[in-house]
Order: structure tokens, then C-alpha cells, then sequence
């Protein structure tokens, strides 16, 4: 993986990239798992597809795959296309040509939660209170949980999947043997999860503008507080030893490595005033993180350097969505506005 | 980042009161709006042009060591997700469940930063059956804090009761909440001027919205049951210790206070100093200025269970000059 933040270039050109304006919210988006195409869900129904190669010519706008807003998606863990939930309560299997076909369809909920794990061809949706398990096998619900489900993700192995709610967060073993949920309690609300990349911690964000971690193993649990306003967006980077979070002025990281962030302060490094971080997302192979801020510039961090160059200047509306390729050249995003991003990393 | 935050209606009233049937009047009225509705089970709604959204109501504790800041998690998650859609709503119309206590609710938008950044609640308005409402006051406390905590009641059903029993109903209100603007009515009829677009908790409008605000308000010694105290002054308030007093006063007592209001002549200050809580979140901000020569009356209002009017008038007038 090769890409030095010491090359000047990084200081005075920004990257080759590819600007699509929607006129639509931009909820999520995501590249394939072929890393071909990349797709971004609108506040319009639309499900945008464009080719990961900014160069190549891309098609207009299709019609919309949902009624209302997409809320969520995510790459098929299955094929070279797409994953996508809605406000019309359907869940929807897409092919790389934007094909729909339905996998699920909950009339007056929101699916508006998708994870995958990477490798076993699984992915978890939420449905109002339950979480839905997607496999070969078909559709199963786990729950109902203390309230909505705000925020789910795989373990590792993908043999569990952990939900978050009021009140904390529910872990489920999907395998065909039932065993008793697990209950990870923390009062309040939880709005963010994810799962460590290596399954040892799972983090939330709160309400109460603060992030909570859980041993697995022993099942203790830590507490971060002091940011400015709920961690929404998480990320853990590829080999665990970090935990990157949303809601500051520059990038942040726990450490997690050793003996974990316990009596540590965070790492923090990058340029400040470009305002709150509002998405942050862990380079899928190597030490690199980006982030989304609410003034809608974007950055890449190195942690290793901790430098941090610019990939897109501040224009007044916030980052809503950021992804990465699978071989981690290329990062999509979109924000509030709904311009459509994609940024060739490799010079 | 600066888009307009979108007005934020609740409808709230004890089961059968007629709040359905209000917010099929809204919705079905020719106005050219376009609202997103916040309902608790799918009724006889969805007119075509409007979005309606099933919520279950979820009463979220804030994990801060304050039992009475309880908020709507749902209406947090629905109004981040309304905001993701392309389309722009007018109003947001949430109706609550007949037993529904409207705290958490109007809560949430204190509390909240993106609820805030988003909308801003505009008004409560509670529905009250005239047939049933002094019936209801014996069930529990609901139906008394629905109209404590209102800026518009709808005093519904009038043509079931007498005029006598009306007047009765009606006395009993007033001694709950005399600030809301109350409009009798039958079968939810009501023009829409009066219930949209109040500006209730707008710090700017408090003036222009309770005319009589400043009038001389009505103590009442009710006990258990939700009365409102009103105090004014005449003498400059001492900013330093009426904060001191209001701040201690809502953490030991928000539960019981469900709003409280207030215009501040503060010692030297050219403006009035503009407040309004719910339990023990407040909102405040500098109002317009006094004008030459004007009486510089300092009024208090407060609106709450159990209340100690000789406690809370000594407590005030100690934070004058």
C-alpha cells in the first residue's frame, strides 16, 4: 500500500476525482465488492451508481429503487452489487446495473441500519425493534430489543452480531445453534456501534455525546467522554490498534493496542479549522484514515506521520457518507447537498 | 447549514379527546403545506400529499444523573431520517398517545443538538374532551399535564355538555394553566391560523403571544394537583443571584415545575432577559429593549405540581436589587 502524504504533490493539486451533483441527501455509500462500482444512497429513492474509475463515462441518474429516502447501504456481500434499506420499509438486493430485487419488505418501518461481514456472505438489517439476518438460508429476526435498533455489525467470525439500543447493546450468535442473547448494559441511549476489527471490543456512541467500549473476553467497560456532540460516526482501523471517532476538530484516535486506551489520552493529529468531524473511515489495509467534516471539507490522515492533506475544500455542507475501495485507492462521499464524490488516490 | 428550521406541532389529549380528528382536519385542509406526520398507530390518515410516519413512543432517560430529562428517541431518529429525504416538509405534526406525559417530548428539543439544529417546536396543543375531562383528572396525571404543559388547548365537545358543566371544565383548566390559549370547540373545528405557526417556545414571541402575560396572575394553593404561580417585580433582578436561585430551584424541583416562563428587567440592561423551561431544561435569551419611560416589570411564571408559593416568592424577590 503506497501512499506518502510527504509527496508535495498532496500539498498543492488535490487528486483526480470524479463530482456528481444529485440534488438529494447523500445516507450512505459504498463500493462494491469487486471494487468496480461504487453507489450512493439519496434522499430521493435513487440508488446512484458510478464507476470507481473516474475516468470511465458513467450513466445518468436511474429511477428510484425505494419510495421515499434510502437510509442505508452497503455493498452485497454475495456478488458485485449493492445492499439498500429504506423509509419505504423494503430491503432491496441490487446488481451492479442497478437491477432491484426484494428481499424484504416491512410496511410503515425503516430499514435504516445495514452491516455485512466480509467474507461469509451474511449482512444484518434493522427493522424498527429486530434485527434481520440475511443468508443463504433466508431471512431470521433476532430481537425485539429495549427500543429501535440504532446501530448493528458483524463480530470477526461473523458468528455474532451486536445491536445497539437504549440501554446498551444485545449480542446475538447467528449460528444455527440458538444460544441466549448477551446483554452488554450501559443506561441510555446507544447511536453508533462497531465491532472491533480483530472481535475483542465493541464501541458505542451515546446520547449523552460520550463513547462506551466493551471488552468482550472479560467484560469490562470503558468510558470516553468529552466530545462536543454525539459520536455518530466510528471506525476501527484494519489491525485494531485504533479506534478513529467523529465529533472533533481533528482526527482522534484511542489506542487500543497493549493494554488498551485505559488512562491514555487520545491521539490526536491533523489540521484544525475545518470544523467537527462528522464521518470517519479507517483504510481497509493500511494505517490511513479519512474523515467528513460538517463544513463538508474532507482530509486523509496517516497516523504513522500524522500528517493529514486535504481531498476536498470545505463548501458549506457537511459530509454525510465516506467509503473505501476494497484495495484502498480510492475513497467515495457525499454530504447533505448531495455531491457525489469520487476521489483516485494514487499518484 | 443554514436552512430554516422546520415549525414542530405536538397534538397531545387523553384518549377520545379528538386529536385524530384534528389531524385529519390539518391534513385535509387546502393550505398547500406539505407536513410530515408523527403517529402512534396507522389511523384513518394518509392524505396523499402528506408523509406519515409510525413511531413507537420510545421515552429515552439521558444517562446525566437528572431523572426528569427524559426525551422521545424515536422522534430523534425519525427526525434525523426525515431530514435525509429530498423532499422539504413545511411542519412536522407529532401525535402523542392519549396517556402520553408531552415532557420528553417538548424535552427533546432542548436536549438534542441535530433535533435543534434541524426544528424547532413550535407549539403543544391538547385537545381536552369537555365531556370527560374532570372524569379524567381522577384517573392519573396525565390528562392535567397535558393541559399544564399547553400553549393552545382545544376545549373539544362543547355541544355534549351544558353550559353550566362548560363553565366548570372550562375554571378547571384555567386554574391548571392559565397562559394557553384556549378555543372551545366541536369536532375538532378550528381555523389552522390558531394552532400552526404559534412560535410558543420562539424567546422572541413570548411577548407577542400572551398579551396578558404581563397582567396580574392568579396564585392558587392546590396541593398535589398542577397550578400555576405567577410573581413580578418591580425592582431590578440581580442577574447573578437570580441564576444562582432559578438554577438550583430546577435541579431539586424540575421534576415537579413542568414550564416555566419569564421576562427579566435585569439591573442595567437595555433589553429584557427572555426565558422558558420545560422540567429542568431552559432556553434564554436577551428580548426586545425597554422602551424610555416604560415600567421596567419583571414577571415569573411557573407551572407545576406542588408548588410553594411562599417559598418561591421569597425566593424570587431575595434576587432583586
Amino acid at each position: 500500500m503506497k501512499l506518502d502524504l510527504a509527496n508535495p504533490d498532496w500539498r498543492t493539486t488535490l487528486p483526480p476525482s470524479r463530482s456528481v451533483a444529485s440534488d438529494a441527501p447523500v445516507a450512505a455509500c459504498a463500493f462494491s465488492r469487486d471494487g468496480k462500482t461504487v453507489a450512493f444512497a439519496l434522499g430521493d429513492g435513487r440508488v446512484r451508481l458510478l464507476p470507481a474509475d473516474v475516468k470511465q463515462a458513467a450513466d445518468g441518474a436511474p429511477e428510484p429503487a425505494h419510495q421515499g429516502a434510502v437510509l442505508s447501504l452497503i455493498a452485497d456481500p454475495v456478488g458485485d452489487g449493492f445492499i439498500s434499506g429504506g423509509d419505504d420499509g423494503r430491503l432491496l438486493r441490487l446488481g451492479p446495473d442497478g437491477a432491484a430485487t426484494e428481499i424484504a419488505h416491512h410496511k410503515g418501518r425503516w430499514i435504516d441500519k445495514l452491516a455485512a461481514h466480509r467474507s461469509n456472505g451474511t449482512f444484518a438489517a434493522s427493522v424498527g425493534k429486530m434485527a434481520l439476518v440475511v443468508d443463504k438460508a433466508g431471512v431470521r429476526e433476532f430481537g425485539p430489543h429495549a427500543s429501535t435498533v440504532a446501530a448493528i455489525d458483524f463480530s470477526k467470525d461473523g458468528s455474532r452480531i451486536a445491536a445497539a439500543h437504549y440501554g446498551g447493546v444485545t449480542v446475538w450468535s447467528i449460528g444455527q445453534v440458538t444460544l441466549p442473547p448477551r446483554r452488554l448494559a450501559w443506561a441510555g441511549s446507544h447511536v453508533a456501534l462497531k465491532w472491533s476489527t480483530d472481535g475483542k471490543f465493541i464501541a458505542t456512541g451515546t446520547q449523552e455525546n460520550d463513547i462506551h467500549v466493551w471488552r468482550i473476553a472479560q467484560s469490562s467497560d470503558m468510558r470516553m467522554a468529552g466530545y462536543p456532540a454525539k459520536v455518530k460516526s466510528l471506525s476501527w482501523s484494519a489491525d485494531a490498534r485504533w479506534l478513529y471517532t467523529s465529533s472533533q476538530p481533528v482526527f482522534t484516535a484511542w489506542p487500543f493496542a497493549g493494554k488498551g486506551p485505559e488512562g491514555k489520552p487520545p491521539l490526536q493529529f491533523g489540521d484544525e479549522g475545518a470544523g467537527l468531524l462528522t464521518v470517519v473511515a479507517a483504510h481497509p489495509v493500511a494505517e490511513f484514515v479519512a474523515g467528513g467534516y460538517d463544513s463538508g471539507e474532507l482530509q486523509l490522515g496517516d497516523i504513522k506521520t500524522r500528517r493529514s492533506v486535504v481531498l476536498k475544500m470545505a463548501d458549506g455542507s457537511a459530509a454525510s457518507a465516506l467509503a473505501w475501495s476494497p484495495d484502498g485507492f480510492r475513497l467515495a462521499a457525499g454530504n447533505d447537498k448531495g455531491d457525489l464524490l469520487v476521489v483516485d488516490l494514487r499518484r | 447549514m443554514a436552512e430554516p428550521q422546520v415549525p414542530v406541532t405536538v397534538l397531545t389529549g387523553y384518549l377520545g379527546a379528538g386529536k385524530t380528528t384534528l389531524l385529519n382536519r390539518i391534513l385535509s385542509e387546502q393550505h398547500g403545506k406539505k407536513y410530515a406526520v408523527i403517529v402512534n398507530e396507522f389511523g384513518e390518515l394518509g392524505i396523499d400529499n402528506d408523509l406519515v410516519v409510525n413511531a413507537d413512543e420510545e421515552v429515552f432517560e439521558m444517562n446525566n444523573g437528572c431523572i426528569c430529562c427524559t426525551v422521545r428517541g424515536d422522534l430523534i431518529r425519525i427526525i434525523e431520517g426525515l431530514m435525509k429525504r429530498k423532499e422539504k416538509f413545511d411542519g412536522i405534526l407529532v401525535e402523542t398517545t392519549g396517556l402520553a406525559d408531552p415532557g420528553p417530548v417538548a424535552q427533546t428539543f432542548f436536549t438534542d443538538d441535530d433535533v435543534k439544529a434541524r426544528t424547532r417546536l413550535d407549539a403543544i396543543v391538547t385537545v381536552v374532551d369537555a365531556k370527560h375531562f374532570l372524569g379524567q383528572l381522577e384517573q392519573g396525571d396525565e390528562a392535567e399535564e397535558q393541559v399544564a404543559f399547553a400553549d393552545v388547548i382545544l376545549l373539544n365537545k362543547t355541544d355534549l355538555v351544558s353550559a353550566d358543566d362548560l363553565a366548570k371544565v372550562e375554571a378547571r383548566i384555567k386554574s391548571i394553566n392559565p397562559y394557553a390559549r384556549l378555543h372551545k370547540t366541536q369536532k375538532s373545528q378550528i381555523e389552522l391560523g390558531a394552532i400552526l405557526d404559534k412560535g410558543a417556545f420562539d424567546l422572541k414571541r413570548i411577548l407577542e403571544f400572551e398579551p396578558d402575560f404581563l397582567e396580574h396572575g392568579h396564585d392558587h394553593d392546590h396541593g398535589e394537583e398542577v397550578a400555576s404561580l405567577s410573581f413580578t417585580a418591580e425592582r431590578p433582578v440581580d442577574p447573578d443571584k437570580f441564576q444562582k436561585w432559578m438554577g438550583a430551584l430546577l435541579q431539586l424541583r424540575g421534576g415537579d415545575i413542568l414550564r416555566s416562563k419569564g421576562i427579566l428587567a435585569i439591573d442595567g440592561a437595555p433589553k429584557r432577559y427572555v426565558f422558558q423551561g420545560v422540567h429542568m431544561m431552559m432556553d434564554a435569551d436577551w428580548g426586545t429593549p425597554w422602551k424610555p419611560g416604560e415600567t421596567r416589570a419583571s414577571k415569573l411564571v411557573f407551572i407545576g405540581r406542588n408548588l410553594d408559593a411562599e417559598n418561591l416568592k421569597r425566593g424570587f424577590e431575595d434576587c432583586l436589587k
